[in-house]
Protein backbone atom coordinates (compact mmCIF):
# COMPACT_ATOMS: atom_id res chain seq x y z
CA UNK A 1 0.00 0.00 0.00
CA UNK A 2 1.61 3.40 -0.98
CA UNK A 3 0.31 6.96 -0.11
CA UNK A 4 -0.90 7.93 -3.90
CA UNK A 5 -1.51 11.63 -2.87
CA UNK A 6 -3.02 13.71 -0.28
CA UNK A 7 -3.51 17.52 0.46
CA UNK A 8 -2.46 18.35 3.78
CA UNK A 9 0.34 18.18 5.61
CA UNK A 10 -0.73 15.80 8.25
CA UNK A 11 0.52 12.41 6.18
CA UNK A 12 -0.63 9.61 8.31
CA UNK A 13 1.58 7.08 9.30
CA UNK A 14 2.05 3.53 7.96
CA UNK A 15 1.40 1.25 11.43
CA UNK A 16 4.62 0.19 13.47
CA UNK A 17 3.31 -3.11 14.26
CA UNK A 18 4.35 -6.00 12.35
CA UNK A 19 6.82 -8.73 13.07
CA UNK A 20 9.05 -7.79 10.42
CA UNK A 21 9.65 -4.49 12.21
CA UNK A 22 10.32 -5.61 15.51
CA UNK A 23 12.83 -7.96 14.25
CA UNK A 24 14.49 -4.85 12.56
CA UNK A 25 13.90 -3.04 15.63
CA UNK A 26 15.91 -4.64 18.94
CA UNK A 27 13.84 -2.91 21.61
CA UNK A 28 14.70 -3.31 25.39
CA UNK A 29 14.24 -6.13 28.20
CA UNK A 30 10.90 -5.28 30.43
CA UNK A 31 11.34 -3.89 33.90
CA UNK A 32 10.95 -6.29 36.18
CA UNK A 33 7.89 -5.41 38.70
CA UNK A 34 8.79 -7.56 41.84
CA UNK A 35 7.01 -5.23 44.09
CA UNK A 36 3.68 -5.76 42.16
CA UNK A 37 1.80 -8.38 44.89
CA UNK A 38 -1.55 -9.81 44.21
CA UNK A 39 -3.07 -8.75 47.36
CA UNK A 40 -2.38 -5.12 46.59
CA UNK A 41 -4.10 -5.69 43.16
CA UNK A 42 -6.66 -6.91 44.40
CA UNK A 43 -7.40 -4.14 46.73
CA UNK A 44 -6.71 -1.22 44.37
CA UNK A 45 -4.92 -2.11 41.49
CA UNK A 46 -4.97 1.30 39.48
CA UNK A 47 -1.84 3.42 41.70
CA UNK A 48 -0.27 0.09 40.50
CA UNK A 49 -1.27 0.34 37.10
CA UNK A 50 -0.35 4.43 37.26
CA UNK A 51 2.83 3.71 38.61
CA UNK A 52 3.83 0.78 36.04
CA UNK A 53 2.52 2.76 33.12
CA UNK A 54 4.47 5.65 33.62
CA UNK A 55 7.92 3.62 33.99
CA UNK A 56 6.59 1.22 30.76
CA UNK A 57 4.01 -0.30 28.53
CA UNK A 58 4.67 -3.97 29.37
CA UNK A 59 6.38 -5.41 32.47
CA UNK A 60 7.67 -8.85 33.75
CA UNK A 61 6.00 -9.46 36.85
CA UNK A 62 6.66 -12.15 39.65
CA UNK A 63 3.84 -12.54 42.12
CA UNK A 64 1.97 -13.83 38.32
CA UNK A 65 4.59 -15.34 36.61
CA UNK A 66 3.14 -13.29 33.65
CA UNK A 67 4.57 -10.03 31.61
CA UNK A 68 1.76 -7.44 32.01
CA UNK A 69 0.52 -5.32 29.46
CA UNK A 70 -0.26 -1.95 31.00
CA UNK A 71 -0.42 0.70 27.88
CA UNK A 72 -3.48 1.49 25.66
CA UNK A 73 -1.21 1.45 22.40
CA UNK A 74 0.46 -1.98 23.84
CA UNK A 75 -3.21 -3.79 24.68
CA UNK A 76 -4.01 -2.80 21.28
CA UNK A 77 -1.65 -3.86 19.34
CA UNK A 78 -2.44 -7.35 20.79
CA UNK A 79 -5.85 -7.21 20.67
CA UNK A 80 -5.20 -6.48 16.57
CA UNK A 81 -2.39 -8.84 15.76
CA UNK A 82 -4.37 -12.40 16.41
CA UNK A 83 -0.59 -13.64 14.85
CA UNK A 84 2.10 -12.96 16.99
CA UNK A 85 -0.46 -13.33 20.01
CA UNK A 86 -2.08 -16.47 20.49
CA UNK A 87 -5.65 -16.67 22.64
CA UNK A 88 -4.79 -20.44 22.57
CA UNK A 89 -2.71 -20.41 25.87
CA UNK A 90 -0.55 -23.21 26.56
CA UNK A 91 -1.50 -24.25 30.39
CA UNK A 92 -4.68 -22.61 30.35
CA UNK A 93 -6.97 -23.25 33.39
CA UNK A 94 -9.94 -21.92 31.89
CA UNK A 95 -9.78 -24.91 29.51
CA UNK A 96 -9.69 -27.20 32.02
CA UNK A 97 -12.08 -25.57 34.17
CA UNK A 98 -14.34 -24.74 30.91
CA UNK A 99 -13.34 -26.83 28.28
CA UNK A 100 -12.02 -25.47 25.04
CA UNK A 101 -14.13 -22.49 24.07
CA UNK A 102 -14.06 -19.74 21.52
CA UNK A 103 -12.35 -17.75 23.87
CA UNK A 104 -9.25 -20.14 24.02
CA UNK A 105 -9.12 -20.59 20.01
CA UNK A 106 -7.58 -18.65 16.96
CA UNK A 107 -9.12 -17.85 13.56
CA UNK A 108 -10.21 -20.19 11.51
CA UNK A 109 -11.11 -22.64 14.36
CA UNK A 110 -12.36 -19.66 15.97
CA UNK A 111 -14.92 -18.58 13.50
CA UNK A 112 -16.73 -21.44 13.72
CA UNK A 113 -17.83 -21.25 17.04
CA UNK A 114 -18.28 -17.84 17.31
CA UNK A 115 -20.67 -17.72 14.02
CA UNK A 116 -22.59 -21.00 15.58
CA UNK A 117 -23.80 -17.76 17.75
CA UNK A 118 -25.90 -16.50 14.98
CA UNK A 119 -28.02 -13.89 15.46
CA UNK A 120 -29.09 -14.38 19.62
CA UNK A 121 -26.83 -11.19 20.60
CA UNK A 122 -26.95 -9.05 17.78
CA UNK A 123 -29.01 -5.88 17.92
CA UNK A 124 -32.07 -6.85 15.74
CA UNK A 125 -32.48 -9.65 18.38
CA UNK A 126 -32.19 -7.68 21.20
CA UNK A 127 -34.56 -5.76 20.07
CA UNK A 128 -37.29 -7.56 18.59
CA UNK A 129 -36.79 -10.92 21.60
CA UNK A 130 -35.08 -9.66 24.74
CA UNK A 131 -35.85 -6.21 25.36
CA UNK A 132 -38.93 -7.12 26.91
CA UNK A 133 -37.36 -10.16 28.76
CA UNK A 134 -35.15 -7.33 30.15
CA UNK A 135 -37.86 -5.25 31.29
CA UNK A 136 -39.82 -8.14 33.32
CA UNK A 137 -36.89 -9.02 34.73
CA UNK A 138 -36.01 -5.80 35.87
CA UNK A 139 -40.11 -5.76 37.42
CA UNK A 140 -39.13 -8.78 39.21
CA UNK A 141 -35.78 -8.02 40.89
CA UNK A 142 -36.83 -4.45 41.57
CA UNK A 143 -40.12 -5.82 43.35
CA UNK A 144 -37.60 -7.79 45.37
CA UNK A 145 -35.39 -5.12 46.02
CA UNK A 146 -38.25 -3.41 47.40
CA UNK A 147 -39.76 -5.95 49.26
CA UNK A 148 -35.80 -6.54 51.17
CA UNK A 149 -36.53 -2.64 52.40
CA UNK A 150 -33.37 -0.52 52.93
CA UNK A 151 -30.64 -1.92 53.71
CA UNK A 152 -30.66 -4.29 51.27
CA UNK A 153 -27.90 -4.84 48.98
CA UNK A 154 -27.55 -3.44 45.67
CA UNK A 155 -25.63 -6.09 43.90
CA UNK A 156 -26.99 -9.13 46.08
CA UNK A 157 -30.37 -8.29 46.16
CA UNK A 158 -30.98 -6.61 42.50
CA UNK A 159 -27.98 -6.33 40.30
CA UNK A 160 -27.31 -10.06 40.18
CA UNK A 161 -30.26 -12.08 39.98
CA UNK A 162 -31.09 -9.42 37.19
CA UNK A 163 -28.06 -10.15 34.92
CA UNK A 164 -28.35 -13.99 35.80
CA UNK A 165 -32.43 -14.04 35.23
CA UNK A 166 -31.09 -12.30 31.93
CA UNK A 167 -28.31 -14.25 30.82
CA UNK A 168 -30.40 -17.77 31.67
CA UNK A 169 -33.25 -16.82 29.01
CA UNK A 170 -30.37 -15.53 26.45
CA UNK A 171 -28.85 -18.92 26.65
CA UNK A 172 -31.76 -21.20 27.09
CA UNK A 173 -31.43 -22.60 30.55
CA UNK A 174 -35.11 -22.77 30.99
CA UNK A 175 -35.22 -25.73 33.42
CA UNK A 176 -32.44 -23.88 35.72
CA UNK A 177 -32.79 -21.22 38.35
CA UNK A 178 -31.01 -17.99 38.58
CA UNK A 179 -29.32 -19.20 41.78
CA UNK A 180 -28.27 -22.04 39.57
CA UNK A 181 -26.80 -19.36 36.59
CA UNK A 182 -24.84 -17.68 39.73
CA UNK A 183 -23.50 -20.45 41.45
CA UNK A 184 -22.38 -22.13 38.04
CA UNK A 185 -20.66 -18.24 36.87
CA UNK A 186 -18.95 -18.00 40.00
CA UNK A 187 -17.07 -21.26 40.51
CA UNK A 188 -16.39 -22.21 36.74
CA UNK A 189 -14.68 -18.80 37.05
CA UNK A 190 -13.06 -19.30 40.65
CA UNK A 191 -11.65 -22.86 38.64
CA UNK A 192 -9.94 -20.29 35.91
CA UNK A 193 -8.25 -18.57 38.35
CA UNK A 194 -7.24 -21.56 40.38
CA UNK A 195 -3.50 -20.95 39.81
CA UNK A 196 -2.79 -22.13 43.42
CA UNK A 197 -4.29 -25.84 42.43
CA UNK A 198 -6.65 -25.96 45.29
CA UNK A 199 -8.74 -28.98 45.33
CA UNK A 200 -11.78 -27.93 46.67
CA UNK A 201 -11.79 -25.36 43.83
CA UNK A 202 -11.38 -27.63 41.53
CA UNK A 203 -14.18 -29.99 42.99
CA UNK A 204 -16.80 -27.24 42.84
CA UNK A 205 -15.70 -25.99 39.35
CA UNK A 206 -16.30 -29.83 37.98
CA UNK A 207 -19.76 -30.15 39.85
CA UNK A 208 -20.87 -26.84 38.21
CA UNK A 209 -19.70 -28.42 34.62
CA UNK A 210 -21.46 -31.46 35.23
CA UNK A 211 -24.60 -29.49 36.15
CA UNK A 212 -24.06 -26.91 33.25
CA UNK A 213 -24.03 -30.50 30.86
CA UNK A 214 -26.74 -31.74 32.48
CA UNK A 215 -28.81 -29.29 32.05
CA UNK A 216 -27.84 -28.44 28.23
CA UNK A 217 -28.93 -32.51 27.55
CA UNK A 218 -32.10 -31.91 29.24
CA UNK A 219 -32.67 -28.57 27.63
CA UNK A 220 -31.49 -29.65 23.80
CA UNK A 221 -34.85 -31.90 22.89
CA UNK A 222 -37.08 -29.41 24.49
CA UNK A 223 -35.74 -26.25 22.44
CA UNK A 224 -35.95 -28.82 19.40
CA UNK A 225 -39.88 -29.03 19.85
CA UNK A 226 -40.21 -25.76 20.89
CA UNK A 227 -37.58 -23.66 19.41
CA UNK A 228 -36.31 -19.81 20.56
CA UNK A 229 -34.70 -17.08 20.19
CA UNK A 230 -31.57 -18.48 22.53
CA UNK A 231 -28.51 -19.22 22.09
CA UNK A 232 -29.09 -23.63 23.28
CA UNK A 233 -31.86 -23.26 21.03
CA UNK A 234 -29.83 -22.41 17.79
CA UNK A 235 -26.96 -24.77 18.78
CA UNK A 236 -29.62 -27.42 19.08
CA UNK A 237 -29.59 -28.35 15.27
CA UNK A 238 -25.75 -26.63 13.89
CA UNK A 239 -23.56 -29.28 13.08
CA UNK A 240 -21.28 -28.51 15.86
CA UNK A 241 -19.23 -31.04 18.08
CA UNK A 242 -21.37 -31.60 21.42
CA UNK A 243 -17.35 -30.96 23.21
CA UNK A 244 -17.46 -27.56 21.55
CA UNK A 245 -21.04 -26.10 22.28
CA UNK A 246 -20.53 -27.45 26.11
CA UNK A 247 -17.43 -25.11 26.38
CA UNK A 248 -18.74 -22.13 24.64
CA UNK A 249 -21.46 -21.73 26.91
CA UNK A 250 -19.69 -22.39 29.94
CA UNK A 251 -17.32 -19.58 29.15
CA UNK A 252 -20.53 -17.70 27.70
CA UNK A 253 -22.06 -18.49 31.88
CA UNK A 254 -18.84 -17.33 33.19
CA UNK A 255 -18.41 -14.13 30.80
CA UNK A 256 -21.81 -13.35 30.15
CA UNK A 257 -23.04 -12.28 33.76
CA UNK A 258 -20.56 -11.25 35.94
CA UNK A 259 -19.66 -8.70 33.79
CA UNK A 260 -22.86 -6.89 33.06
CA UNK A 261 -23.35 -7.28 37.53
CA UNK A 262 -20.43 -5.22 37.68
CA UNK A 263 -20.73 -2.67 35.43
CA UNK A 264 -24.37 -1.97 36.75
CA UNK A 265 -23.56 -1.78 40.41
CA UNK A 266 -19.97 0.61 39.40
CA UNK A 267 -22.47 2.93 37.55
CA UNK A 268 -24.90 3.49 40.39
CA UNK A 269 -21.72 3.18 42.83
CA UNK A 270 -20.31 6.21 40.60
CA UNK A 271 -23.05 8.73 40.02
CA UNK A 272 -24.17 8.33 43.88
CA UNK A 273 -21.13 9.46 44.78
CA UNK A 274 -21.15 12.29 42.10
CA UNK A 275 -24.38 14.26 42.58
CA UNK A 276 -23.55 16.39 39.85
CA UNK A 277 -23.37 13.81 37.13
CA UNK A 278 -26.30 12.07 38.33
CA UNK A 279 -28.02 15.32 37.81
CA UNK A 280 -27.09 15.81 34.59
CA UNK A 281 -27.98 12.43 33.43
CA UNK A 282 -31.39 12.40 34.47
CA UNK A 283 -32.00 16.12 32.73
CA UNK A 284 -30.42 14.43 29.57
CA UNK A 285 -31.40 10.54 29.37
CA UNK A 286 -29.51 10.27 25.97
CA UNK A 287 -26.27 9.62 28.39
CA UNK A 288 -27.50 6.98 30.04
CA UNK A 289 -25.55 5.56 27.48
CA UNK A 290 -22.31 7.90 28.47
CA UNK A 291 -22.35 6.78 31.88
CA UNK A 292 -22.75 3.11 30.81
CA UNK A 293 -19.16 3.51 28.84
CA UNK A 294 -17.68 5.68 31.69
CA UNK A 295 -17.76 3.11 33.82
CA UNK A 296 -16.70 0.49 31.95
CA UNK A 297 -13.51 2.22 31.06
CA UNK A 298 -13.30 3.79 34.63
CA UNK A 299 -13.70 -0.23 36.06
CA UNK A 300 -12.98 -2.82 33.24
CA UNK A 301 -15.20 -5.57 34.65
CA UNK A 302 -12.75 -7.93 32.59
CA UNK A 303 -9.27 -6.60 34.10
CA UNK A 304 -7.03 -8.58 32.27
CA UNK A 305 -7.32 -11.68 30.17
CA UNK A 306 -4.03 -13.97 28.51
CA UNK A 307 -2.60 -13.92 25.15
CA UNK A 308 0.38 -16.46 24.35
CA UNK A 309 3.85 -14.69 22.42
CA UNK A 310 3.85 -16.90 18.90
CA UNK A 311 7.37 -15.28 17.67
CA UNK A 312 10.35 -13.61 19.76
CA UNK A 313 8.98 -9.64 18.62
CA UNK A 314 8.85 -6.34 20.36
CA UNK A 315 5.73 -4.66 21.88
CA UNK A 316 5.95 -0.83 21.87
CA UNK A 317 9.55 -0.91 22.05
CA UNK A 318 9.76 -3.90 24.98
CA UNK A 319 11.02 -7.53 24.22
CA UNK A 320 9.07 -10.50 24.11
CA UNK A 321 10.48 -14.40 23.99
CA UNK A 322 8.62 -16.69 21.95
CA UNK A 323 5.87 -18.50 23.88
CA UNK A 324 6.32 -15.72 26.93
CA UNK A 325 2.86 -15.48 28.59
CA UNK A 326 1.01 -11.84 29.18
CA UNK A 327 -1.85 -10.78 30.68
CA UNK A 328 -3.38 -8.06 28.62
CA UNK A 329 -4.60 -5.35 31.15
CA UNK A 330 -7.40 -3.43 30.29
CA UNK A 331 -8.14 -2.36 33.53
CA UNK A 332 -4.76 -0.57 32.95
CA UNK A 333 -5.28 0.51 29.43
CA UNK A 334 -8.79 2.51 29.77
CA UNK A 335 -6.90 4.84 32.26
CA UNK A 336 -3.54 5.13 30.27
CA UNK A 337 -2.85 9.06 30.61
CA UNK A 338 -1.75 9.54 27.60
CA UNK A 339 -5.46 8.64 25.99
CA UNK A 340 -7.31 10.33 28.40
CA UNK A 341 -7.52 13.61 30.73
CA UNK A 342 -7.70 13.31 34.17
CA UNK A 343 -8.38 9.31 33.59
CA UNK A 344 -8.37 8.48 37.20
CA UNK A 345 -11.43 10.19 37.32
CA UNK A 346 -15.17 9.26 36.43
CA UNK A 347 -16.11 12.18 34.10
CA UNK A 348 -19.64 10.92 32.14
CA UNK A 349 -19.39 14.65 30.14
CA UNK A 350 -15.67 13.53 29.25
CA UNK A 351 -15.01 13.71 24.98
CA UNK A 352 -16.23 10.54 24.07
CA UNK A 353 -13.36 7.68 22.49
CA UNK A 354 -12.85 4.38 22.15
CA UNK A 355 -12.23 2.12 25.50
CA UNK A 356 -10.86 -1.32 25.52
CA UNK A 357 -13.19 -3.05 27.99
CA UNK A 358 -14.81 -5.26 25.39
CA UNK A 359 -11.76 -6.05 23.96
CA UNK A 360 -11.42 -5.64 20.15
CA UNK A 361 -10.27 -7.54 16.90
CA UNK A 362 -11.12 -11.55 16.89
CA UNK A 363 -12.30 -11.89 20.10
CA UNK A 364 -14.33 -8.68 20.93
CA UNK A 365 -16.79 -9.12 22.89
CA UNK A 366 -19.93 -10.97 21.52
CA UNK A 367 -22.07 -9.59 24.21
CA UNK A 368 -21.43 -6.35 23.89
CA UNK A 369 -25.01 -4.95 22.91
CA UNK A 370 -26.49 -6.97 25.36
CA UNK A 371 -24.99 -5.89 28.00
CA UNK A 372 -25.50 -2.26 26.82
CA UNK A 373 -29.08 -2.65 26.30
CA UNK A 374 -29.96 -4.83 29.86
CA UNK A 375 -27.39 -2.22 31.94
CA UNK A 376 -27.74 1.23 29.94
CA UNK A 377 -31.51 1.12 28.13
CA UNK A 378 -33.60 -1.00 30.58
CA UNK A 379 -32.20 -1.02 34.50
CA UNK A 380 -30.18 2.39 35.06
CA UNK A 381 -32.78 4.73 33.71
CA UNK A 382 -35.21 2.47 35.50
CA UNK A 383 -33.53 2.59 39.01
CA UNK A 384 -33.08 6.36 39.31
CA UNK A 385 -36.54 6.69 37.89
CA UNK A 386 -38.28 4.50 40.59
CA UNK A 387 -35.72 5.38 43.64
CA UNK A 388 -35.38 8.58 43.47
CA UNK A 389 -33.93 9.11 46.56
CA UNK A 390 -31.65 6.15 46.20
CA UNK A 391 -28.34 6.32 48.29
CA UNK A 392 -25.59 4.28 49.61
CA UNK A 393 -26.89 3.52 53.05
CA UNK A 394 -23.71 3.85 54.46
CA UNK A 395 -20.93 5.24 51.32
CA UNK A 396 -18.51 3.34 53.63
CA UNK A 397 -19.92 -0.04 53.67
CA UNK A 398 -19.52 0.10 49.68
CA UNK A 399 -17.16 -2.62 48.97
CA UNK A 400 -15.22 -2.50 45.62
CA UNK A 401 -12.27 -5.18 44.82
CA UNK A 402 -10.58 -7.30 42.59
CA UNK A 403 -8.51 -6.58 39.41
CA UNK A 404 -8.70 -10.10 36.88
CA UNK A 405 -12.28 -8.99 37.45
CA UNK A 406 -13.25 -6.00 39.27
CA UNK A 407 -16.56 -4.99 40.54
CA UNK A 408 -18.88 -4.12 44.08
CA UNK A 409 -19.00 -6.99 46.31
CA UNK A 410 -21.21 -5.66 48.80
CA UNK A 411 -23.30 -2.14 48.23
CA UNK A 412 -26.15 -1.70 50.94
CA UNK A 413 -28.76 1.20 50.00
CA UNK A 414 -31.33 2.93 51.11
CA UNK A 415 -34.11 5.23 49.68
CA UNK B 1 -4.23 -0.33 -8.78
CA UNK B 2 -7.68 0.43 -6.59
CA UNK B 3 -7.57 3.71 -4.64
CA UNK B 4 -9.78 4.85 -1.67
CA UNK B 5 -10.59 8.43 -0.59
CA UNK B 6 -11.17 9.19 3.13
CA UNK B 7 -12.78 12.85 3.24
CA UNK B 8 -12.34 14.07 7.22
CA UNK B 9 -15.07 16.23 8.72
CA UNK B 10 -12.15 18.87 8.43
CA UNK B 11 -12.24 18.61 5.03
CA UNK B 12 -9.00 17.04 4.87
CA UNK B 13 -8.33 14.54 2.12
CA UNK B 14 -6.38 11.29 2.03
CA UNK B 15 -6.16 8.85 -1.50
CA UNK B 16 -4.27 5.55 -0.75
CA UNK B 17 -3.55 3.13 -3.44
CA UNK B 18 -4.46 -0.20 -2.45
CA UNK B 19 -4.63 -3.59 -3.21
CA UNK B 20 -7.46 -5.96 -4.76
CA UNK B 21 -9.79 -6.67 -1.97
CA UNK B 22 -8.56 -3.97 0.64
CA UNK B 23 -11.55 -2.99 2.93
CA UNK B 24 -12.06 0.68 3.84
CA UNK B 25 -12.14 -0.22 6.97
CA UNK B 26 -8.78 -1.96 7.54
CA UNK B 27 -7.29 -0.09 4.79
CA UNK B 28 -7.72 3.45 7.34
CA UNK B 29 -6.43 1.45 10.20
CA UNK B 30 -3.58 -0.01 9.10
CA UNK B 31 -2.13 3.35 7.53
CA UNK B 32 -3.58 5.75 10.55
CA UNK B 33 -6.40 7.40 8.50
CA UNK B 34 -8.55 9.07 11.50
CA UNK B 35 -11.28 8.27 12.56
CA UNK B 36 -11.59 4.71 11.40
CA UNK B 37 -11.81 2.77 14.44
CA UNK B 38 -12.67 -0.94 13.45
CA UNK B 39 -12.70 -2.62 17.21
CA UNK B 40 -13.86 -5.71 16.37
CA UNK B 41 -11.35 -6.35 13.44
CA UNK B 42 -13.78 -6.70 11.03
CA UNK B 43 -16.50 -8.90 12.42
CA UNK B 44 -19.58 -6.56 11.90
CA UNK B 45 -20.19 -6.44 15.38
CA UNK B 46 -18.87 -2.90 16.74
CA UNK B 47 -20.44 -0.34 13.98
CA UNK B 48 -16.61 1.86 14.93
CA UNK B 49 -16.28 1.59 11.17
CA UNK B 50 -18.93 3.87 9.63
CA UNK B 51 -18.70 5.89 6.76
CA UNK B 52 -20.38 7.52 3.99
CA UNK B 53 -20.17 6.49 0.73
CA UNK B 54 -20.19 9.27 -2.24
CA UNK B 55 -21.25 9.08 -5.49
CA UNK B 56 -23.72 5.98 -6.80
CA UNK B 57 -20.87 2.87 -6.61
CA UNK B 58 -21.93 -1.00 -7.58
CA UNK B 59 -21.29 -2.04 -4.32
CA UNK B 60 -22.95 -5.08 -2.55
CA UNK B 61 -26.11 -5.08 -1.01
CA UNK B 62 -26.09 -4.43 2.86
CA UNK B 63 -25.92 -8.19 5.10
CA UNK B 64 -28.29 -8.14 7.26
CA UNK B 65 -25.79 -7.77 10.33
CA UNK B 66 -24.24 -5.40 8.42
CA UNK B 67 -27.87 -3.64 8.54
CA UNK B 68 -28.80 -3.70 12.02
CA UNK B 69 -24.97 -2.92 12.83
CA UNK B 70 -25.51 0.93 10.94
CA UNK B 71 -28.60 1.05 13.36
CA UNK B 72 -25.71 1.64 16.23
CA UNK B 73 -23.51 3.72 14.89
CA UNK B 74 -22.46 7.01 16.86
CA UNK B 75 -23.16 9.31 13.75
CA UNK B 76 -26.60 9.57 12.10
CA UNK B 77 -27.64 6.96 9.64
CA UNK B 78 -27.90 8.27 5.89
CA UNK B 79 -28.66 6.08 2.80
CA UNK B 80 -25.01 6.78 2.20
CA UNK B 81 -23.85 4.66 5.19
CA UNK B 82 -21.88 1.55 5.16
CA UNK B 83 -19.74 -0.68 7.74
CA UNK B 84 -15.75 -0.12 6.15
CA UNK B 85 -15.14 -3.39 7.30
CA UNK B 86 -17.81 -4.91 4.69
CA UNK B 87 -16.93 -2.89 1.69
CA UNK B 88 -14.01 -3.27 -0.18
CA UNK B 89 -12.51 -2.12 -3.40
CA UNK B 90 -11.73 -4.42 -6.37
CA UNK B 91 -13.84 -6.82 -9.08
CA UNK B 92 -14.52 -3.78 -11.02
CA UNK B 93 -14.39 -1.37 -8.73
CA UNK B 94 -11.39 0.91 -9.23
CA UNK B 95 -12.21 3.74 -6.41
CA UNK B 96 -14.27 4.59 -3.66
CA UNK B 97 -14.69 7.95 -2.05
CA UNK B 98 -16.11 7.68 1.46
CA UNK B 99 -16.79 10.54 4.14
CA UNK B 100 -15.71 9.50 7.62
CA UNK B 101 -18.19 10.56 10.33
CA UNK B 102 -17.88 13.06 13.23
CA UNK B 103 -18.08 10.31 15.58
CA UNK B 104 -17.21 6.47 15.85
CA UNK B 105 -18.29 6.02 19.86
C1 LIG C 1 -20.10 -5.05 30.51
C2 LIG C 1 -20.19 -6.32 30.27
C3 LIG C 1 -19.14 -7.12 29.55
C4 LIG C 1 -17.80 -6.88 29.42
C5 LIG C 1 -16.99 -5.72 29.98
C6 LIG C 1 -17.25 -7.96 28.59
C7 LIG C 1 -15.93 -8.06 28.22
C8 LIG C 1 -15.42 -9.02 27.35
C9 LIG C 1 -14.06 -9.09 26.92
C10 LIG C 1 -12.94 -8.15 27.34
C11 LIG C 1 -13.94 -10.15 26.06
C12 LIG C 1 -12.68 -10.62 25.35
C13 LIG C 1 -11.81 -11.44 26.23
C14 LIG C 1 -10.61 -11.99 25.53
O1 LIG C 1 -10.30 -11.58 24.40
O2 LIG C 1 -9.93 -12.86 26.10
C15 LIG C 1 -15.25 -10.76 25.96
C16 LIG C 1 -15.54 -11.86 25.19
C17 LIG C 1 -16.78 -12.47 25.16
N1 LIG C 1 -17.92 -12.04 25.82
FE1 LIG C 1 -18.12 -10.38 26.96
N2 LIG C 1 -18.26 -8.82 28.27
C18 LIG C 1 -19.43 -8.34 28.82
C19 LIG C 1 -20.69 -8.91 28.71
C20 LIG C 1 -20.97 -10.06 28.02
C21 LIG C 1 -22.29 -10.66 27.94
C22 LIG C 1 -23.55 -10.10 28.57
C23 LIG C 1 -22.15 -11.80 27.18
C24 LIG C 1 -23.18 -12.82 26.77
C25 LIG C 1 -24.45 -12.71 26.82
C26 LIG C 1 -20.76 -11.90 26.78
C27 LIG C 1 -20.24 -12.89 25.99
C28 LIG C 1 -18.94 -12.94 25.53
C29 LIG C 1 -18.44 -13.98 24.65
C30 LIG C 1 -19.23 -15.16 24.07
C31 LIG C 1 -17.08 -13.68 24.41
C32 LIG C 1 -16.10 -14.48 23.56
C33 LIG C 1 -15.95 -13.88 22.19
C34 LIG C 1 -14.94 -14.60 21.35
O3 LIG C 1 -14.06 -15.32 21.86
O4 LIG C 1 -15.02 -14.45 20.12
N3 LIG C 1 -20.08 -10.82 27.31
N4 LIG C 1 -16.14 -10.05 26.75
S1 LIG D 1 -14.81 -3.20 12.30
FE1 LIG D 1 -16.37 -3.63 13.74
S2 LIG D 1 -18.16 -3.37 12.58
FE2 LIG D 1 -16.63 -2.98 11.13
Amino acid sequence: MSIASHDTASTPLPHPSSAQDAAAEPGREAPIADWVTIEDLDRDPFPIYARMRAEAPVHWVPAINRYMVVGFDACHEVEQDADRFSADEEGSLMKRSMGHSMLRKDDPEHQIDRASYGSTLRPATIKNVWMEIFAKNHRTWMDHLLAAGPGADFVWDYAAPYTADNLRLIMGFHSATQEDMQRWSQTLINGTGNYADDPEVWAQAERSSAEVDAAIDEMIPYLLRHPDASLLSGLASMPIPMEAIRANLKMTIGGGLNEPRDVLATTVWALLNRPEQLAAVQADPSLWGAAFEESVRWVAPIGMYPRQVTQATVLDGIRLPAGAHLGIVLGAANRDASRWDNAEEYDLLRPKQAHLAFGGGQHFCAGTWIARAQVAQVSLPAVFAELPGLRLAPPEASVDKGWVFRGMTQMPVAW
Amino acid sequence: MPTITYHQPSGERTTLEVAEGATVMRTAVTNGVPGIVGECGGQAMCATCHVYVRGDVALPERSEDEDEMLDCTSSERTDASRLGCQIAVGGGLDSLEVDVPASQV
